[in-house]
């Protein structure tokens, strides 16, 4: 071979294992990305059972039932629809009602949402009683206009 | 002062840094071939040692010699092209970057800086002379005492009244509280709680305030703070006669010299002209707050009356003047508080429509409403 | 006055970093020697004042002069006096001014150090730094200024973040700006070497020690920052995959790329284009985490700052910096000559595919982290990539990568000798298989990934061993003279084995917990115990307890092996600060030997009892210990005579054994 002839073949070997990356990657986002959804979008969008998603939104007021030994179940709301929400574990400290929180699972036959993983938000700054309030209002809740 | 001449010298260090270099004279340059010249060499030293310690095949050691040699005979001789003479528009240049440094510099700090404000380290400004210092300071400085102690019921004991005169009424109810539950009750210190609590309510004596007055009076049972603020919830309730009846028998008691006569004397007179009010001296300028409190007081005929009459006052004054905000206000507010809920949408209509639907004003007027809790109107 | 000397100082060095910028290039393109002579005692000036700017906010912070708001806003008088001093760099503003000292001091090393670089790209390096120094002081300046005053001032502040108030994110930030403000020497030179259209053989000299320090430190502070999120967040994790890390783990990939390039480059003179591509695109991913992590662009768990303007301010330095010097590189690389040549299979085409492998993985965490931003701009819609397409994709990549790399060093340059490397790797290969059968056999619940995953460790670990045995020279000679020749050896050669033994150690740490990890989540009450691993734990009961500026629940269990012998006490608690109203958990570790038992409180049930959280981490420490190895074995790399700079013949000691100067 050729010294040019080499580089083709070096500059194609590159460019086909770039490719295999590159559709290895796309296959990957399209089975394990998980889309992120608040309780008011749960109407148009079609979830079945068994798929995982996220799911965002505020822990409703007085919805925190513990349950037997480490289950919780409490509702995520976006103040138009709420989802009720039970987990297995130890919330994270700064779970508590009226905060936003993302839960990560996926829905039970019975519409019920099994969370395997609650996150709440490590906010630099604590959010003051009336932003969150203002944001309620809106419908808007500050982690999803990040 | 001291300030601007460090900010003079520093800005100096920076002009000479540049200064410097662009006047002094300096040897010829090297040509950059000397300086690829030494890292071959360099290399060609370490293949030597490489091969020397067996890391690398002698066959190999020759290879890489060759290359780097190779590389040493490509360099040649490339001419050395710097100069140190200075052009006509580089030293025009050199000197425009000098000037730049200060001129950049101040002007940005002028207009981002303050530079009259001091440092305020917090040792320092606690530890100032306390006759220096202000309310603010002597108070933080005994917060932080107490943050320190927080057992030492005199700390509690002084801060307590200094937080209810200067206003910080939810801080002085915990301030009382600490005191009474480390030193124990007294009637000042509960009466002091009552006030405060008071204060923190907006003035309203609420059932946990008057509890407080009634254990100061069971302490002390002439304590006169909280006989009048006893006589006070009894105006509120509007039970005025009670009222000034009770501050009438404080003031037959009270030594002549009481600071407490001439708030006596003049809640006596509040009550007074409220209660001519409730008797139906409509005043001109729609119900206040009082007047409805007062109206409460009458019988029901009365006070629809007088209710009527003072509201149409004031829708009348609205029409032939409409760009009144705050008469606006007070129509919604007396429709809402007598429970008239259209009529209260309908004056907030007529307000938005009146004022500009767009105007700030309307957005007030509306904001205003919804905190009253009336729904917004479409 | 002190405050005000520091804000005056920042203002003084961005002026002074103007000129920096501007007159070295203008003296570099005309030939000026006294022009390009400004850049040294610029950057030099510009560093003391950035010094004095921090050294005038750190004592801000010390003394709790609430009169600066950033103090007010981040500080607390209570707070201990350590996180006072390094709540300096706890917030936004301060850490972007300590990037701004980070990279002025670099910018001071290289021009108290570059005296034997030549002149025009000395004044070229110091230009570039001078730009990026601009860009960023501009930035503080403008959108984040650390010195706004407030008046009249409060009396107390705010506090910090009580999750920042730790030893660990002390010293955290410091290190990964060190690594990430490292790579703009690179991106400096790279940008020189564009603009002079040639590169010096003292370019690959220079870049390949800096590279290599920056990557110490960034290696250092992921490792931290890691084990930081393992233990303060609580939940014992210690990669989430999240945003702000995959921020500076691509800077990491991409640098470790760089690294093994300039080698081919310094010793081969190849590769140079791709070289200072690379060297490009580790700054501009070192700015992309910078920007990811201050904009708050992204949802993370550990967003910091957000502030749109500022994301903005970032984002328009990003594309300047990296669209302006990949745009230079479009234009320019061609001028860049080719250098020597080399078979597939050589020591060259191994690192040729070392870099194939680390960037495309680089790439595949880019995708991963801005996939969502880019499906959000499309469709609207709200998408998270989590650790499940990490694991697949960047999983995938780096199982042929480690592979390999036991194989790199076996190889001899230009012309490599495939079998003869495989015969020499015969006895790491026989060890691996024996980790793999000891693994499926032997340890109770491992799965065959695990034994894999174990075999994998074992073959980095004994594959950098037999590198530095065969290099002594073992099995041809006497143990004594294989001692005096292992001592011998260049301290790069250390430096490879170690770094890849160290790269072995975390494969084997993660797999460990990954497929051996038990968790336990319970309800306990005083007096109950809990089996796990093997040990039997006793909760003890809580007990209330009050620090300097938090109260906090400790609850105490009592450690005891299968024999019922007493190992220890653990101690979880869950603290709360009242200044911010928040709540944190402190997780309870007790190392034992490689492994952690980790215990984690969560909320007191009704019935007195507390739900209690308990792992078993199986060799979960080397994890970390790898990361510690691989920054000794970058540090021993750099203090190899070879990466020390030759000064020119012309000074006054002609030797070139004797260095005078280092870069080091």
């Amino acid at each position: 071979m050729t010294r040019k002839q080499k580089r083709l073949a070096v500059i194609g070997g590159a460019l086909g294992f770039l490719g295999l990356a590159t559709a290895l990657t796309f296959y990957a986002l399209g089975q394990k990305a998980s889309y992120f959804y608040m309780p008011a979008d749960l109407q148009q969008a079609t979830v079945a059972p068994g798929q995982r998603i996220r799911l965002g939104g505020l822990v409703e007021e007085g919805t925190i039932v513990r349950g037997q030994g480490t289950e919780v179940a409490f509702s995520v709301t976006d103040t138009e629809k709420s989802v009720k929400v039970v987990f297995n574990g130890i919330l994270p400290d700064l779970f508590r009602e009226k905060q936003g929180v993302i839960t990560e699972g996926s829905f039970r036959q019975d519409g019920t949402f099994v969370a395997d993983s609650v996150l709440a938000k490590h906010d630099e700054t604590y959010m003051p009683k009336e932003v969150a309030d203002s944001l309620k209002a809106k419908g808007v809740w500050q982690e999803t206009t990040q | 002062m001291l300030f601007w001449v460090v900010a003079a010298l520093l800005t100096l260090a920076a002009c000479m840094a540049v200064l410097l270099p662009l006047v002094r004279g300096r040897e010829a340059g090297d040509s950059t071939g000397s300086h690829d010249l030494e890292v071959y060499r360099d290399q060609l030293a370490e293949v030597d040692r490489d091969a020397a310690r067996g890391l690398i095949a002698a066959a190999e050691a020759e290879q890489a010699r060759a290359e780097i040699g190779r590389r040493i005979l490509r360099l040649g001789n490339q001419p050395t092209s710097a100069t140190t003479s200075n052009g006509t528009a580089q030293r025009a240049a050199g000197m425009a970057a000098v000037l730049a440094i200060p001129l950049i510099a101040w002007g940005l700090y002028a207009f981002l800086g303050s530079p009259a404000l001091p440092s305020q380290p917090l040792q320092d400004r606690l530890a100032k002379n306390p006759a220096d210092s202000s309310v603010d300071e002597l108070v933080a400085r005994a917060e932080a005492h107490l943050a320190a102690n927080p057992k030492d019921g005199r700390g509690w004991d002084v801060l307590a009244p200094i937080y209810l005169r200067i206003g910080r009424a939810g801080d002085a109810v915990i301030a009382y509280r600490n005191t009474i539950s480390i030193n124990g009750t007294t009637a000042d210190r509960e009466s002091g709680l009552g006030e405060a609590i008071a204060m923190a309510a907006g003035g309203m004596i609420s059932a946990d305030a008057e509890a407080a007055f009634r254990r100061a009076l069971a302490a002390e049972p002439g304590n006169a703070k909280a006989q009048f603020y006893l006589a006070s919830a009894l105006a509120q309730e509007g039970k005025l006669t009670e009222a000034a009846a009770a501050w009438q028998a404080m003031l037959g008691t009270l030594p002549a010299d009481s600071p407490w006569r001439s708030p006596i004397g003049r809640a006596i007179a509040e009550a007074e002209r409220r209660a001519s009010l409730a008797a139906g001296n409509a005043p001109a300028d729609g119900p206040s707050q009082d007047q409805i409190d007062a109206a409460a007081e009458m019988s029901p005929q009365d006070r629809a009356a007088m209710i009527e009459t003072m509201v149409a006052q004031l829708d009348e004054r609205l029409r032939a003047n409409p760009r009144d905000a705050e008469g606006w206000r007070r129509l919604v507010r007396s429709h809402q508080v007598l429970g008239n809920a259209d009529a209260a949408r309908d004056a907030l209509q007529r307000g938005v429509a009146a004022l500009g639907a767009d105007s700030e004003e309307a957005k007030g007027l509306q904001a205003f409403a919804a905190s009253l809790g009336l729904a917004k109107t479409e | 006055m002190i405050v005000e000397t520091g804000h005056f100082a920042l203002v003084l060095a961005f002026a002074l970093a103007l000129v920096q910028s501007t007159v070295p290039l203008i003296g570099a393109r005309t030939g000026n020697e006294r022009m390009m002579a400004v850049g040294g005692p610029a950057a030099i000036t510009g560093f003391a004042l950035i010094a004095l700017s921090f050294a005038a906010l750190t004592m801000a912070y010390a003394q709790s002069d609430f009169s600066v708001l950033n103090v007010w806003e981040n500080s607390h008088s209570l707070k201990p006096m350590l996180f006072k001093i390094t709540g300096t760099w706890g917030n936004h503003e301060g850490s972007m001014l300590l990037w701004v000292l980070i990279l002025t001091f670099f910018g001071a090393l290289v021009a108290s150090f570059g005296a034997n670089l030549p002149a025009s790209l000395r004044a070229n390096v110091l230009a570039v730094q001078g730009w990026i120094g601009a860009a960023f002081m501009l930035f503080l300046l403008a959108t984040s200024n650390p010195f706004a005053r407030l008046t009249p001032a409060p009396f107390e502040g705010q506090d910090l973040n009580p999750i920042l108030q730790d030893i660990g994110l002390a010293i955290h930030p410091p290190m990964l700006y060190l690594g990430y403000v490292g790579f703009s020497i690179c991106f400096s030179f790279a940008v020189a070497a564009l603009i002079d259209g040639r590169i010096d053989a003292a370019w690959a000299r220079w870049v390949r020690p800096w590279t290599l320090a920056a990557w110490v430190f960034l290696t250092g502070g992921i490792a931290m920052g890691s084990y930081w999120a393992y233990y303060e967040l609580g939940w014992g994790g210690f990669w989430f995959w999240d945003p702000v890390e995959n921020a500076s783990f691509m800077p990491w990939l991409a640098g470790t790329a760089l690294l093994h390039s300039a080698l081919v480059m310094e010793k081969r003179s190849a590769l140079k284009i791709w070289t200072v591509l690379l060297a490009i695109l580790t700054f501009s991913l070192s700015l992309l985490g910078t920007f990811l992590v201050r904009s708050g662009v992204l949802t993370s768990v550990h967003a910091f700052a957000t502030d749109p303007s500022r994301g903005i301010f970032i984002l328009a330095i990003l594309t300047v910096f990296i669209g302006g010097s990949l745009a230079l590189f479009a234009l320019r690389a061609s001028s860049l000559t080719a250098g020597g040549i080399f078979q597939p299979i050589s020591r060259e085409g191994a690192l040729v595919l070392n870099n194939l492998f680390l960037t495309t993985a680089a790439a595949t965490v880019l995708i991963g982290t801005l996939y969502p931003l880019f499906i959000e701009a499309v469709s609207g819609d709200k998408i998270s990539v989590g650790a499940p397409f990490f694991n697949l994709t960047f999983g995938l990549l780096m199982i042929p990568l480690l592979a390999l790399v036991p194989f790199g060093p076996m190889l001899a340059w230009k012309r490599g000798d495939l079998l003869g490397a495989a015969q020499r790797l015969m006895f790491a290969f026989g060890g691996a298989l024996l980790a793999v059968l000891v693994v499926l056999f032997f340890v109770d619940g491992a799965s065959v990934f695990a034994a894999l995953g174990a075999g994998l460790a074992f073959w980095l670990i004994l594959g950098a061993l037999t590198d530095l045995v065969l290099k002594a020279g073992i099995p041809q000679v006497k143990p004594s003279v294989a001692f005096s020749r292992l001592i011998g050896l260049p301290r790069s050669v250390f430096g490879t084995a170690l770094a890849h033994l160290g790269l072995g150690l975390t494969v084997l740490g993660i797999v460990g917990v990954v497929s051996l990890e038990a968790e336990r989540i319970v309800t306990m009450r005083p007096g109950e115990t809990l089996d796990i691993a093997g040990y039997s734990l006793r909760f003890e009961g809580t007990q209330p307890f009050k620090g300097p500026n938090y109260t906090e629940d400790q609850g105490r269990f009592v450690l005891s092996g299968s024999g019922g012998q007493v190992l220890g006490e653990i101690m979880s608690a869950k603290r709360f600060y009242p200044v911010r109203q928040m709540p944190t958990t402190e997780a309870g570790i007790k190392t034992l030997g490689l492994s952690q038992l980790y215990i984690s409180l969560g909320d007191a049930t009704a019935d007195g009892g507390i739900v209690v959280r308990v792992w078993w981490k199986p060799m979960v420490t080397l994890i970390w210990l790898g990361g510690l190895m691989m920054m000794i074995a970058g540090t021993i790399s750099l203090m190899d005579r070879r990466l020390r700079v030759g000064a020119p013949a012309k000074r006054a000691k002609p030797s070139v054994d004797k260095p005078a100067a280092s870069v080091s």
